[in-house]
């Protein structure tokens, strides 16, 4: 046997290069722009919806869509897809010519898809309803419109609402039928139901989501609750480095800090648990921020549970009552798809009553249809009745090109701010200067 | 052998100017284009879905692209890359990569080279000890993270561990101080198996014979282990630290299953940048300007450490 040698010069360079190349094709650059799929338009129809919820996924594919292609005759092939690689295969199909026909997404990457021509303006489709069919999705349609022009038929309504543990309130000596009336009221209730372990927090007693994404939505409820708004009325400036706003950022921030701090785990991402264990669950919280899928969730995952729904908050009473909510995720047609009536066709069923409902309910969320509230669905929920009341008051994100970064740009500042790295004055000041130029840029 | 063989026969030279070719060399062409045709499709391959890709990636960072532009790629020369020199996200991107490699690749190779030398030697279960050392490394990347995950949670295994002892719970992944250090762990825990079975073999193939003409002339096992073991070691150590360089640097995956770039991107790798700018922002053109550069460091250090590690003889 012989001792390896060292390695050569050539060898050397050779392995460099090699793990260099190996390194390049491993950052994944993106391919070159293609022409569409030729697709023969001949009824046909590709659909993908985000998600992975195997109840919407059953009740789509075996349910809603034969019935579809039982209807019309035409060929349905659904995808269903995780909603984080949503925007990263819409992207890559749309570049390489395979976009589908027909997709979904959220209200957020609209405006988006509209700068860059991928949708079709579904306004005269829109038009071809009854006036009264038309009134009763009155509450959802605006939050798929880019200035003024219908893009997306939203299938739900979400929103964002206090929800709280009645039992806790009872335990605490607070009275259940009494919820906080203010943010500010909120927080002195979450004193109260704040349990702790020495200096332990083991029972949040107000807990807002700090995520990313979470911390960027708890900041939009709290600065409508407090007369505040995130942009200018035409999408081109910020406009939440305001005096509410560093309100609304101190007391998010005080929340969580200080010897009288009611929650712990800043920055922990709850919406990603399953039901049970979600911190009403668990006990780990008595009041959170949630939405109506996660309220119905958690109840069906502890059936004991007596979760109940705060109305809509002003911040300190001064200012109307708002919630964050709106339009949920929808449909949009491909502005290639060469069936596009089809595609409308399919939108058009989705979004009528009876299925509407029956999707809705399916995957647990609050129907677009004032007429809904009118269903068993909704009739045997106090959950879904308090969530379908609230949404006069729901105030969605603006849609304007660039929002995902303009969204992850006020997240970076404002999770600075709650970690205490910077005054909230000053981390909305730069927020503000970084998403005038996102928004600039975008346009 | 063979290679050197057919070489010397088809010079030409020995031939004289006027006698007709050889049936020895008529007989070499044929051979000659087999091992073209043996190293077609490989040469393919790498054209194809390695070179070009490169190329054209290089292309992209010299232009403005979003993928859902129907205007297609358009050039703005060093734009990007000049950008780049004054983006302060960049900058900290390339800080928190080069931290995340130093806090793995000596853990990992030191560790690693033990376990080895544990492994080289004959006991009973050695074969169990070496496949459960390699398990790791067989299962995929995200699958470990989303272990790990659940290990730091809350309520995980370190926490109850900690509790279990009066320590007080912590926040592994939620902290500054503590996100990156707890994916270095668990990056440390993956890389292990696949470094520790790569110096095993190094080991095996140093011969017995130095090790016994060493201990009779009286070295003990520590001169041993710095005069036989590690030269012997040398070109295995250093691919081993090139290839952990080169993956380390471009940590994804446990990041984002883990952390999501977080706490305050304390843990945004220039990868995690790069994904952020291509496939959330759509800046393709700009994602693929900090590929290059990305490239341009992890090619230089994998030089340096090449170099380092092997040495300058030849």
């Amino acid at each position: 046997m012989q001792i390896p040698h060292p390695p050569t010069r050539r060898s050397v360079l050779a392995l460099t290069a090699a793990g260099a190349v190996l390194s390049l094709t491993a950052c994944g650059l993106g391919g070159p722009a293609a022409p569409q799929a030729d697709q023969s338009g001949s009824g046909e129809l590709t659909v993908w919806f985000p998600g992975t919820n195997t109840t919407e996924i059953e009740l789509v594919t075996e349910t809603i869509v034969p019935q579809f292609e039982q209807e019309t005759g035409a060929q349905v092939e659904v995808t269903f897809l995780d909603w984080p690689d949503m925007s990263t295969k819409l992207n890559a199909a749309f570049a390489g010519g395979t976009a589908p026909d027909v997709f979904g997404h959220g209200p957020a990457a609209v405006a988006d898809f509209v700068a860059n021509e991928r949708v079709v303006d579904l306004g005269p489709f829109l038009d071809q309803l009854d006036a009264a069919d038309r009134e009763d999705m009155a509450a959802a349609l605006p939050g798929g419109q880019v200035d003024g022009t219908q893009y997306l038929m939203p299938l739900s309504l979400q929103a964002n609402l206090l929800v709280y543990d009645a039992d806790a309130f009872t335990e605490a000596g607070l009275d259940p039928d009494e919820p906080p009336a203010t943010w500010v009221e909120a927080a002195e209730m979450g004193a109260e139901l704040t349990e702790r372990s020495g200096d332990r927090i083991t029972r949040s007693g107000l807990l807002l989501p700090t995520h990313p994404i979470g911390l960027q939505q708890s900041f939009a409820t709290l600065l409508y609750a407090d007369g505040g708004r995130q942009l200018s009325e035409d999408g081109t400036t910020a406009t939440f480095a305001t005096p509410e706003g560093e309100e609304v950022l101190d007391y998010i921030t005080s929340l969580f800090s200080g010897e009288d701090a009611v929650a712990t785990g800043l920055g922990r991402d709850y919406s990603t648990l399953p039901p049970s264990q979600q911190p009403l669950v668990t006990g780990d919280a008595a009041m959170m921020i949630a939405t109506a899928p996660q309220v119905q969730q958690m109840m069906a995952a502890d059936p004991d549970l007596d979760l109940r729904v705060a109305p809509p908050m002003s911040f300190d009473g001064s200012t109307d009552p708002a919630a964050f909510g709106g339009a949920g995720p929808g449909l949009m047609i491909n502005a290639d798809s060469p069936d596009q009536e089809l595609g409308w066709r399919f939108i058009e069923y989705m979004a009528s009553p009876e299925v509407a409902v029956a999707y809705t309910e399916g995957i647990g969320a609050i129907p677009m249809r004032a007429s809904a509230a009118d269903s068993g669905y909704v009739q045997e929920s106090e959950t879904l009745q308090a969530f379908l009341a609230a949404a006069p008051a729901m105030v969605p994100n603006p849609n304007v090109p660039g929002w995902v970064q303009v969204r992850d740009t006020m997240a970076q500042h404002l999770e600075r701010a709650t970690n205490g790295a910077v005054p909230a004055a000053e981390a909305l000041r730069q927020a503000a200067t970084e998403v005038d130029d996102v928004l600039a840029k975008a346009r | 052998m063979s290679t050197s063989q057919s070489t010397l026969v088809a010079a030409p030279a020995a031939a004289p100017a006027t006698a007709p070719p050889s049936p020895r060399r008529r007989r070499v062409r044929p051979t000659r284009w087999v091992g073209v045709l043996f190293v077609l499709p490989a040469t393919v391959y790498v054209l194809v879905y390695q070179l070009v890709p490169v190329v054209y990636g290089f292309v992209l960072s010299l232009t403005e692209y979003s993928p859902l532009s129907r205007s297609g790629p358009e050039w703005v020369g060093a734009a990007n890359y000049t950008a780049l020199l004054h983006d302060p996200d960049f900058g900290q991107a390339l800080l928190v990569t080069g931290r995340y490699v130093l806090m793995v690749l000596p853990p990992t190779v030191a560790i690693a080279l033990g376990l080895a030398l544990l492994a080289a030697r004959p006991f009973r279960g050695v074969g169990v000890f070496r496949s459960a050392l390699y398990v790791p490394h067989i299962v995929s990347l995200t699958t470990v993270a989303v272990v790990w995950l659940w290990i730091y949670s809350p309520n995980g295994l370190v926490n109850e561990v900690l509790t279990t002892v009066g320590l007080a719970p912590q926040s592994w992944l939620l902290e500054q101080e503590s996100a990156l250090p707890a994916v270095a762990a668990m990056r440390v825990w993956k890389a292990l198996g696949s470094n520790m079975v790569l110096l095993l073999a190094g080991l095996q193939s140093i011969p017995g014979e130095l090790y016994e003409a060493a201990s009779t002339d009286g070295a003990g096992a520590l001169q041993r282990f710095r005069h036989i073991t590690l030269p012997g070691l040398r070109p295995i150590l250093t691919y081993v630290v090139a290839m952990d360089i080169i993956f380390l640097a471009q940590g994804f995956a446990e990041l984002f299953i883990l952390t999501g770039g977080g706490p305050l991107a304390s843990t945004t790798t220039v990868n995690y940048l790069i994904y952020t700018e291509a496939f959330q922002y759509n800046g393709f053109g700009s994602a693929s300007a900090m590929a290059f550069v990305l490239f341009a460091f992890i090619a230089a250090f994998s030089f340096l450490s090449i170099r380092g590690v092997a040495g300058r003889r030849s």
